[in-house]
């Protein structure tokens, strides 16, 4: 087991040079540069220090190996287009919002999502089972601006006296209801149908059946021997989805004006604000990286079966 | 016994007679899964809505150009603007309603669902495609190549498209069919690699697998001829499992404006559009969210009637 864990640290340390370099090279490609835009000329010598000041003057792979050691040491750099700010400050200012709407909406995925699959699946081929994977099915498809736009529009405007809901901002708990359902009805919806998917197997499984004849209560059965080893396989999808629920955040965080990093990006993209832009890339690279790290582990835990193979 | 007999000598030897060989088996497999897919009322409903919701994209708009009976049908432009008319609530000149510049939404969520399946089928392709490449030398080649690969597959996976979609769009600094393709590809890979990667090491241990090799054939004879082929059914599937993300995908990028650039129009860009007037109309971003959420479920319920036909080995009992 330590073998493995260790085994697996050591490898996301390449990968996460790599995806730094991925960006890195991706962000070289990108026309224009922040010092030379028409509106913002500047003298030919300041423009030489400011390169210098930046480091663009170097040669590429100096530019790569200097932001590897400042993101080893979580200083992303300067940014190029607000001149007195810091990716560091940019992240600290933006980066809490999101993390805690994205942690809301997984928490709501995991309260609803997980009941709902345990019951379709108890209540297997009946119109509990069909009612909850017709809703599971609709929450996954319906794209998260409708679904943002239509809570907005009845929650907030046309019943906004009822429920007193703001249509955008992220001051009090009262701005983070819609954006979180929003959000989180996506994954809910996956945790449901593969929180019923697994529970199925599992009810067909040998030792099910012997704790069923052993006369347990059904209750009991169900709470230590089905539910247990159902949810295993489901921590595996906690890692995809938390790229999904930061896929979703761009939007979320466009539609109810909350002052997030997806947001941002956007922004600092058409700002052509380099460093603010891969900055984040690789924050966002690496929290995945290392959430795909722990639930390795984790698996591995939970399921020894697992870690022979893997090792 | 032949000292050094050739393929087809070897191929018609063994007990059987050579009418038993791989074309009539590959077809009885299809025929299989048909019979296993029509049984599947929820998937045949979706294949049915799926194959309405694209005659509706590509027929509709094509009536008006088309002279002869059709022409009266719907002769609408797409991109007719007509401000008297705008933000109009569905009636039965504009079935769908008006958009803000007044442009009729019947015709327009038909060309802007061209091109979003056009776009959703394009990226699926072209991650199929890489999969297929990255996948097929990862499980056919094995041993040390194939833990690397895997390992740097297993650190990326989950890694969100979008930043990398953005960028990618930056740097090309055009939006057309080609750019979205490429940026929505770029990092969603991930999963159609393994699961071709799965599929190529459980073929390798397959009998006729290793009665090829044993008779010489050379690695390209394998992989092309006998491992290949056989991940055909999981490439179906793949298909449709991948094409509600990318459209999603789309629709993403281009509702953060990031994606087709008006007149033109995709769904993502048409919700655009509804966003800024939902309080006056909200039947503007409804319609184009609607044939996306059609086009996703019934993606889902066609990739869940596929897998059950094709793959039936991991079908629930």
């Amino acid at each position: 087991m330590t073998a493995f864990i260790i085994r697996r640290i050591f490898w996301t340390i390449p990968v996460i040079l790599l995806v730094i370099f991925m960006t890195f090279v991706l962000m070289r490609q990108i026309a224009g540069n922040p010092f030379r835009q028409t509106e913002r000329a500047v003298p030919e010598a300041i423009q030489r220090n400011l390169e210098e000041k930046y480091g663009l003057d170097k040669p590429w792979y100096m530019q790569y190996l200097l932001y590897v050691r400042g993101v080893a040491t979580f200083d992303l750099g300067p940014s190029l287009v607000l001149r007195n700010r810091t990716v560091n400050d940019i992240v600290k200012d933006h980066f809490p919002n999101s993390i805690q709407l994205g942690g809301l909406a997984f928490l709501f995925a995991v309260v609803f999502g997980i009941p709902l699959g345990v019951i379709a699946a108890l209540r297997h081929n009946s119109s509990v089972d069909y009612g909850a994977m017709a809703f599971a099915n609709v929450g996954f498809a319906v794209p998260n601006f409708l679904l943002g736009t239509l809570l907005i529009y009845l929650f907030a405007i046309r019943w906004g006296d009822t429920f007193g809901l703001p249509t955008s901002g992220w001051a009090t708990w009262k701005h983070k209801v819609l954006p979180v359902i929003a959000l989180g009805t996506g994954p809910m919806a996956i945790f449901a149908r593969i929180v019923r998917g697994t529970m199925l197997e599992t009810l067909q499984q040998d030792y099910v059946r012997t704790a069923k004849a052993k006369g347990l209560r059904w209750r009991r059965v169900v709470l230590v021997h089905v539910l247990r080893n159902s949810l295993i396989p489901v921590v595996t999808a906690a890692g995809p989805l938390l790229g999904f629920i930061v896929t979703g955040s761009f939007v979320v965080e466009l539609i109810f004006g909350i002052p997030g990093i997806g947001r941002y990006y956007v922004t600092a993209v058409q700002a052509r604000d380099y460093s603010v832009v891969m900055g984040v890339t690789v924050l966002l690279a690496i929290i995945i990286i290392v959430a795909n790290l722990v639930v390795d582990i984790l698996y591995g835990i939970l399921d020894p079966r697992t870690r022979e193979a893997r090792t | 016994m032949a000292v050094n007999p050739s393929q087809e000598a070897v191929r018609g030897a063994p007990g059987e007679p050579r009418s038993a060989g791989a074309p009539v088996r590959q077809s009885s497999l299809w025929r299989d899964a048909w019979r296993r897919y029509v049984k599947n009322r929820g998937a045949v409903a979706a294949a049915l809505v799926f194959f309405l919701l694209l005659l509706y994209c590509f027929a509709v708009p094509g009536f008006w150009k088309i002279p002869g009976i059709w022409t009266s049908l719907r002769d609408v432009d797409p991109y007719q603007i007509d401000f008297p008319n705008a933000y109009a609530s569905p009636s039965l000149a504009h079935p769908f309603g008006t958009d803000n510049f007044g442009r009729d939404l019947f015709a327009r969520t038909a060309l802007g669902g061209q091109i979003s399946i056009a776009i959703g089928f394009g990226a699926t392709l072209a991650i199929l495609l890489i999969g297929v490449v990255y996948g097929a030398i990862s499980g056919f080649a094995g041993g040390k190549l194939d833990n690397g690969m895997m390992r740097f597959l297993d650190a990326l996976y989950g890694l969100p498209y979008l930043p990398f979609a953005i960028i990618t769009l930056a740097i090309v600094g055009v939006v057309n069919f080609w750019t979205m393709v490429v940026a929505l590809s770029i990092a969603s890979w991930f999963t159609a690699a393994r699961i071709v990667r799965g599929q190529i090491i459980t073929l390798k241990q397959n009998d006729y697998v290793r009665a090829a090799r044993a008779v010489g054939a050379r690695w390209y004879r394998v992989l092309g001829r006998h491992l290949l082929p056989n991940t055909l059914g999981v490439l179906i599937i793949a298909i449709f499992l991948e094409l509600p993300g990318v459209i999603l995908g789309e629709a993403f990028l281009s509702f953060i404006g990031l994606g087709i650039n008006p007149p033109d129009a995709s769904w993502g860009s048409m919700a655009q559009d509804g966003r800024d007037a939902y309080r006056r109309a909200p039947h503007i971003i409804i319609v184009p969210s609607i044939a996306i959420a059609t086009l996703v479920l019934c993606a889902n319920f066609i990739a869940d009637g596929l897998r059950d036909a094709l793959d039936p080995r991991t079908r629930e009992s």
